[in-house]
Formats: structure tokens, sequence, C-alpha cells
């Protein structure tokens, strides 16, 4: 009898939780460290964007001299500060240092993805529903059974016309 | 002394009508719901899964008889094919006379996140054209195919190519090393796998990333400036606000067939080495011996020519035909430009060929 309160709880949701607590605690220490990791390429990022836009701003200066007084001056001006910030820019974009430091950026990201991920399927799994890996399965199975009724079909259509 | 600064009061001027433009934008713009972005009248003839196969009425009397089979990209929708009457480009090949039809990939959700390659290309794709083929009674049809589209289209061509009369690959993605733009950048060093196995299908979102990169000072300011300053012009507000529209409206790329596009053909580059497979079936372009039109924009900076050319001198064809035109990605499709000189001269090769 005094084992019934117990087995009334393993089916709870406290204890669910409760037995994967520790997994929410690893996964926010790990959190933690994508996140100072995810900090530094985001500081990366940042910086290569202002350098581009002082360094922009450099070329301007030494292009447009003169405050523009008139509409047409400032037109003139405009389109000189579009084209030189539009073509460092680009310039930025299409580089290597770019290239890979936002890649980075982007991989840090998504691992803090996955970490609230593996936290929310604690969460799923207390509550008894599906976690995203047992959704991902069911459509993997589903897209391969698309894929078999098709060839079926095919097969069908195929021995019919014969 | 105190120096006198002298405004010129046309730039006073200028301020004043611009933020009166401003305050008068929502009276005179319509709300982006009420812009509908199908101009051309049709019929959708045939769905599988999410993909809608679209058949456009006929404008003239008589129509040529191969029917052509338009596989937009990707990216965005179809919708700007046939943006506005003007612009439109279905609407001036129905006018040219030709059986026009094209496939709508759909929008995407999380439970498609495994359609890949061999689905768009062995599933969708060939059974649009094994369907028109039936129902126009002919045994081959004309396939364009228009940048991410176009790297579908090649792969389809050269699997099946007793199915294509012509080909048509306009802006294709098909060589990514020699690719110059930012997107091919930001490709190149994408964990593509990471992606997709944490989020599944490629997020709008990202995209939107994407399109802030390319010429963010024209495309992000002076854009919008031009839009506010030619507030009262109907005809470019008009334009401006389906553009806007179609360019806001891209829906999510399948997980799977994203890994395999963006390793296969920005990573690798393995569809120009003829190195390229799709469930396990060789992409040879050597077997694109059909006549191919390859049409190609000087100032693409989505896909750039360096990217789209080399599938002129790759492709096993004799009756070969590149062009190349100097607008940008969109002006190829969508522009007066692409009405007085694209088209034409499209329709031109084709009839000969139909």
């Amino acid at each position: 009898m005094s084992s019934k309160p117990q087995a009334l709880a393993s089916t709870g949701p406290m204890r669910a939780f409760a037995a994967n607590s520790k997994k929410v605690s690893t996964e926010l220490i790990e959190i933690n460290e994508s996140l100072l990791e995810f900090n530094k390429f985001l500081t990366e990022y940042y910086k290569q964007l202002s350098e581009t836009w002082n360094e922009a701003q450099k070329k301007v200066n030494l292009k447009a001299p003169e405050v523009p007084q008139d509409v047409e001056q400032i037109e003139v001006f405009k389109r000189i500060w579009i084209d030189i910030f539009d073509n460092d820019f680009t310039e930025l974009f299409d580089s290597k240092k770019f290239g890979e430091n936002y890649g980075k950026l982007v991989s840090k990201e998504l691992e803090l993805t996955k970490h609230w991920n593996n936290i929310s399927n604690v969460i799923l799994q207390a509550a008894n529903l599906p976690s995203k890996e047992e959704i991902d399965e069911v459509y993997k199975e589903l897209h391969a059974l698309k894929k078999r009724i098709t060839k079926l079909e095919i097969e069908s259509k195929k021995k019919k016309s014969e | 002394m105190k120096s006198e600064s002298k405004i010129d009061p046309k730039i006073m001027e200028e301020i004043i009508r611009f933020n009166k433009n401003i305050i008068n934008a929502p009276k005179l713009v319509d709300a982006p719901d009420e812009i509908v972005l199908e101009v051309t009248p049709h019929d959708v003839v045939q769905e599988i899964d999410k993909t809608r196969l679209l058949h456009y009425k006929p404008l003239t009397d008589k129509q040529h008889k191969t029917p052509l089979v338009i596989s937009y990209a990707l990216i965005n929708r179809y919708h700007i094919l046939d943006i506005q009457p003007e612009k439109s480009w279905v609407r001036n090949l129905v006018q040219q006379g030709f059986d026009v039809y094209m496939l709508d990939w759909g929008n995407p959700t999380s439970m498609d996140k495994y359609l890949d390659f061999d689905d768009y290309v062995n599933g969708y794709l060939d059974g649009a054209i094994e369907f028109i083929k039936n129902e126009s009674s002919v045994e081959k049809v004309s396939l364009q195919g228009y940048c991410t589209g176009a790297t579908l289209a090649t792969a389809y061509t050269t699997l099946h190519p007793e199915s294509v009369k012509n080909y048509i690959a306009t802006a294709p993605v098909i060589d990514g090393w020699r690719d110059t733009t930012v997107i091919s950048n930001l490709a190149k060093n994408m964990d593509v796998e990471k992606m997709v196995d944490i989020i599944g299908n490629m997020p709008p979102e990202f995209m939107y990333y994407c399109f802030s990169v390319l010429k963010p000072f024209e495309q992000g300011i002076e854009k919008y400036v031009n839009f506010f300053k030619n507030i009262d012009n109907k005809k470019f507000v008009d334009n401006f606000l389906r553009v806007e529209k179609w360019l806001s409206d891209t829906p999510p790329i399948p997980g799977e067939l994203f890994k395999q596009w963006i390793k296969d053909i920005y990573q690798d580059n393995l569809l120009i080495q003829n190195k390229m497979y799709v469930n396990n079936n060789h992409i040879d372009l050597k077997k694109i011996d059909m006549p191919i039109f390859t049409q190609v924009a000087v100032g693409d900076h989505l896909v750039s020519p360096e990217c789209s050319m080399p599938l002129h001198y790759a492709v096993g064809s004799e009756d070969k035909t590149l062009r190349m035109y100097p607008t940008g990605h969109v002006g190829m499709i969508a522009s007066s430009l692409s009405q007085k000189k694209v088209l034409p001269e499209l329709g031109k090769w084709l009839l000969e060929r139909s």
C-alpha cells in the first residue's frame, strides 16, 4: 500500500521532470559556454561592420569634403555616399574573413537552439508529449512511405499499360 | 564675427515635401493584402503534395504545339514571373502563342524537411511534365528553369532528356565555385548539416538576411527614399509594392533539398564537374543534347554570370545559344528590357524549334 502513491506519481509529470532535471542543469551550463562563444563571434561581426563603416566614411569625406549647399549638391553627395558604402560593404560581405566569422556565428546560434530544443524535450517528455526527435521520426517515415506509394503507383501504371 | 549660414530654400521645400509624402503614404498606398500578384488567368490543373501546376489560359487564337513548362526558383514565389500585366513574363509568352505551364513549389512546412532533390526532380517536376505530355498529347515539352529552378531543371533534363525538346536556362545556378556573389560566400561557409539537423527547413528569415546584405544602402535606403519621393506616381507605387510583396514572401526550403543544394553546388561544386548524383542517378551535363538557350544577366548580384555561363560550355548540345543582357537578376524577367528584348528573342528562338 505504501508503494501505491509512488506508483501513482510514476505516471505524473513531476516524476518525469525530476528524473530529467539534471539534463536541464547540464544544458543550462552548456548554454552559457555556447553563449560566450557566440558573443565572441558577434563582437567580431560588429567590429567588422564598424571598421568598414569608418573606412567608407573616410573615403566619402575625401571625395566630398564640402558640405552640400543646394538640392543638386545633396543628390550628388547622397550618390557618392551610397556608392562608396555599397562598394565597401559588398567587399566585406564577399571577403573570406566575413564569411568565416558569419558561418561560425550562425553555427553557435544553432548550438544555442539545440540546447533550447533539448530543454524543451525534457518538458515535453514530462508532459508525456512526443519530443522533436520523435516527431522527426514520424516525418521521416511519412516521407519514405510517400516515396514507396509513388513507386508502386508508377509500377502499377506500367503493368496496366502492358 | 559670426559667419552667416545660408540654407537653400529649395532644400527646405524638399524636406517639407518629403515629410508630407510620408504622412500621406497610408492614404495613397494599398495595403499589401489588397495587392493580387497573380495577373494572368490560369487554372490549377494538378496538385501533388503542396505543389501546384498552373496552366495559363490562351490569349491567341492559335497556339504553338509544344507546351512550355516553367520551373521557378526555390527562393520567393513564382509571382515575379507574372508580377503585373506590362511586365509579366508569362503573359508575354502566352501572347506570343505559347502554351505555358508553371510549377508552383508551394509552401513547405516542418513535415517536408525530408524532401530532397530526388522528390523535386523525379517527383514533382517529372510528375508535372508527364501530366502535360498526356494532357497535350505530345512526346516532349520545352522546359525553362529560372535561378535555382534551373538547377532542378538541369538535373531533370540530364535524367529525362527524352521528355525535353528545348531547354531554356535563365540565370541558372551551376558553377558554385565561380560564383562571385555575397550569397555564394555565405553558402560556402555555412554548416548546413548542423542547420538542417537542428532547425529542419531553411527558414525564410535566413533568406531575408541574405537579401539585406546585397547592396545594403541602395536597397535599404535609396529604394525607400525613391518610393516616398514618387508617392504620387501611381504606376511607380504599384510596381514598387508588388515587388516588395513578392520579396517579403519567401517560403522555407525543405532541409534535405537545401543541404544537397548548398553542399553539391556551392561547397563541393559537383554539378559542373559531372560528379553530382540525385538518388544514385548520375547528373551528366553531356546528356543535355537538345537545343539549349542560356540567358545571363551581366549585373546579376544573386547568381553571377560566371556561375551560369559554364552550363553553355558543359552541355552536349550542338544547337546552343548564350545571351547576355545588360540588367540584373530580376530585371531579366520582370522589366521593360525583358519585354522589349529578352522575351522577343526567347520567343523567336522557341518558335523556330517548336
